[in-house]
């Protein structure tokens, strides 16, 4: 026999209130664990979709311009696209123009954001440029076709095919126009960009201006998310050697986003400490009643030699037995239900407009988690700690217990 | 040789403002290897002087000292480790552990003391034979009888091999054959391992089977068959 074998079996004296109790403890780990990781399911699709209709993971931008948005802070890339693209970890490398200009179709004039992209490289991580039809894409840096945002299409009464002149500011000061037709039509979902957006290629767009070969924004997308920090790094070297560029993350292009996560991981944090706060003072109930029944026998067990500090272990490996089991149990249950998360996931389609828009990115309605194992095992073991947190104060009031008068009373 | 002394011992509760004598002016002196019972009325005071031989509890004022060591005095820490390793204690209800078997109940003295599995298996093997609970090992208390309960609890008390063994009506819960039974298996294990005995009792007909009866009375010493030493 072992101390070992007296908690374990001492655990299970009172079978049904240590299964309530373990199982409890087990539900809150599952339901911290599962709920983390849908949140960031959720969070990680939001980034996903966002960086990619976006400003990428990572973006280089001329000094000033994120603040500014002045078309005239613009810079040469050179090589730069080729060597972000040489970083492991970087899916692509896109660089934009971005212009405001006055858009005219025969019937009516709205005032636009003008983007210049590379097609094809585009159309490969943008979502929204996905979906268009093979014919509804620009073909070429300098053409004129079009891509239109859905509203702006219909603010100008305008269709697929039919022509518009778009109107902005030479780098030598006057207006430019130029001729375009309309190729294709997206609809983000988000009023602002569908009613403002206009895609040319991008040496149509730097001809309009008059800035030849320079960008904006040179956009970066990694294999995964959570590479920036190996990527970013790499990026802010290269860049190093050009003091007028600098290279921003997205929670830096993007601040709507990344403080609407923050919030919002914040809130679930306080919901998950009230959770594990309950459970806490369920198990401190618990053991202190398990403590008390068995004043006796604790007394026989300090009137046979034991020390009161010796007991208290006895107490606190008991807690730590019922938190192991729980952890494990907790796990166990927080892994399927994750799994379905992550296998099915949530369905808003019936309960919410069509679109759901968080931090300015619209988002699928079907929520589905992602795995966050180390984050897992994490709050298992921080449960089973604080299950043994919660046994301190059964454990002194065990120690203190005095042989002569819990034998006397009992 | 002396074992066990207690010299003007008194000893007082205190109820708020009532103060209960249990000892008065109690003093005794138990030589190493003797087999005595403490005789007398419920509320003499049997039970206290076991406590505060067994560092259980001190005494108000007076002394108690077994193998030199001043057990009235002593520092928290050193009265565990005395009563771990000095001192086998019996007591009315048994107090068998029920979730440990009967052997592991023999053996938790051990355990505390960290004797290696196999050494305490062997020790407790060997006092189970002894006590005629071999065979038992393996049952839970609550699966024993009210003897074989205290058998295992005698065999807890002698495994760490005490100087004294200490018992407080360690019969009351017994038939009076099985009491008779198992005060002859003390007396034996008194006779040929030399185990100092001191225990309480009511039952004449087990007080008559020891080798000294200290009476007491209303706290005070009423007589001992040994007072002529
Ligand atoms: N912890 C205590 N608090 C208050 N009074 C106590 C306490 N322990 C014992 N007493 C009192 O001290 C006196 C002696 O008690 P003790 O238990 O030693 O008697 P006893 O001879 O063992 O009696 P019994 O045969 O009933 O077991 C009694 O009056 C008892 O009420
Ligand atoms: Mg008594």
């Amino acid at each position: 026999m072992s101390a070992l074998a007296y908690a374990w079996r001492s655990l299970w004296r009172n079978r049904r209130r240590t299964l309530i109790t373990l199982t409890a403890i087990a539900l809150s780990i599952m339901i911290v664990q599962a709920f983390h990781n849908l949140a960031i399911g959720i969070y990680a699709r939001m980034i996903d979709d966002g960086v990619r209709a976006g400003s990428g993971h990572l973006a280089v931008y001329r000094n000033g311009y994120l603040e500014s948005r002045e078309e005239g802070l613009s810079f040469l890339p050179g090589d730069l696209a080729k060597q972000v693209r040489a970083i492991p970890g970087v899916s692509r490398v896109l660089p934009r123009i971005y212009l405001p200009a006055l858009a005219q179709s025969s019937s009516d004039s709205r005032g636009i954001l003008l983007v210049g992209v590379e097609p094809d490289a585009e159309r490969a991580v943008n979502p929204f440029l996905k979906k268009l039809p093979e014919d509804g894409m620009l073909r070429d840096l300098d053409g004129r076709d079009a891509v239109i945002g859905k509203r702006l299409l219909t603010d100008l009464k305008l269709a697929v095919g039919r022509k518009l002149v778009v109107t902005a500011q030479h780098r030598d000061g006057t207006l430019h126009s130029e001729l375009l037709r309309v190729r294709g039509v997206v609809e983000t979902g988000i009023a602002e960009v569908d009613g403002s957006l206009l895609m040319v290629g991008r040496q149509r767009a730097a001809l309009l201006a008059g800035m030849s070969g320079e960008i904006h924004e040179l956009a970066i997308i990694l294999d995964r998310a959570d590479d920036d920090r190996r990527v970013f790094p790499a990026l802010a070297e290269l860049t190093g050697s050009r003091p007028e560029v600098a290279a921003v993350s997205w929670k830096e292009a993007m601040p709507n986003l990344a403080n609407a996560i923050k919030l919002d991981y914040a809130g679930q944090k306080f919901i998950f400490v009230i959770i594990l706060l309950i459970v806490t003072i369920g198990v401190v109930n618990t053991l202190l009643m398990s403590v008390m029944e068995r004043l006796r026998e604790f007394g026989v067990i300090l009137a046979l030699g034991s020390s009161p500090a010796r007991l208290r272990r006895l107490v606190l490996l008991e807690a730590l037995l019922l938190g192991l089991a729980a952890a494990a149990l907790g796990s166990m249950l927080g892994s399927l239900f994750t799994w379905y998360l992550v296998d099915t996931g949530i369905d808003l389609k019936n309960f919410v407009p069509e679109n759901m828009e968080f931090g300015g990115v619209v988002f699928d309605p079907v929520l589905r988690a992602a795995w966050d194992l180390v984050w897992m095992v994490r709050i298992a073991l921080f449960v089973t700690g604080l299950t043994v947190l919660a046994a301190f104060y059964p454990a002194v009031k065990a120690g203190r217990i005095t042989p002569v008068e819990a034998m006397r009373h009992s | 040789m002396t074992l066990i002394t207690l010299a003007n011992v008194f000893k007082t509760y205190r109820h708020g403002s009532l103060e209960v004598p249990a000892l008065v002016d109690f003093s005794l002196v138990i030589d190493s290897g003797e087999f005595t019972v403490l005789a007398g009325p419920s509320g003499s005071g049997k039970t206290t002087v076991l406590n505060l031989v067994g560092g259980l509890d001190r005494p108000t004022s007076g002394t108690v000292t077994v193998d030199n060591l001043d057990v009235g005095g002593a520092p928290a820490g050193i009265l565990a480790d005395y009563r771990l390793r000095r001192v086998g204690f019996i007591f009315q209800s048994y107090n068998l552990i029920p979730v440990l078997t009967a052997a592991e109940n023999a053996e938790f003295t051990l355990m505390l003391q960290k004797v290696p599995r196999p050494e305490r298996r062997r020790r407790v093997v060997a006092l189970f034979h002894e006590l005629g609970i071999a065979g038992l090992e393996e049952r839970r208390p609550s699966d024993l009888s009210g003897g074989q309960q205290q058998r295992v609890a005698i065999a807890r008390a002698l495994a760490a091999f005490p100087g004294v063994v200490l018992a407080d009506e360690p019969t009351a819960n017994l038939d009076s054959h099985t009491a008779e039974e198992l005060l002859d298996l003390m007396r034996d294990l008194n006779t040929r391992r030399g185990v100092t005995f001191l225990f309480s009792s009511h039952d004449d007909r087990v007080i008559g089977r020891a080798r000294r009866v200290v009476r007491l009375e209303d706290g005070r010493l009423a007589s001992d068959s040994a007072a002529h030493r």
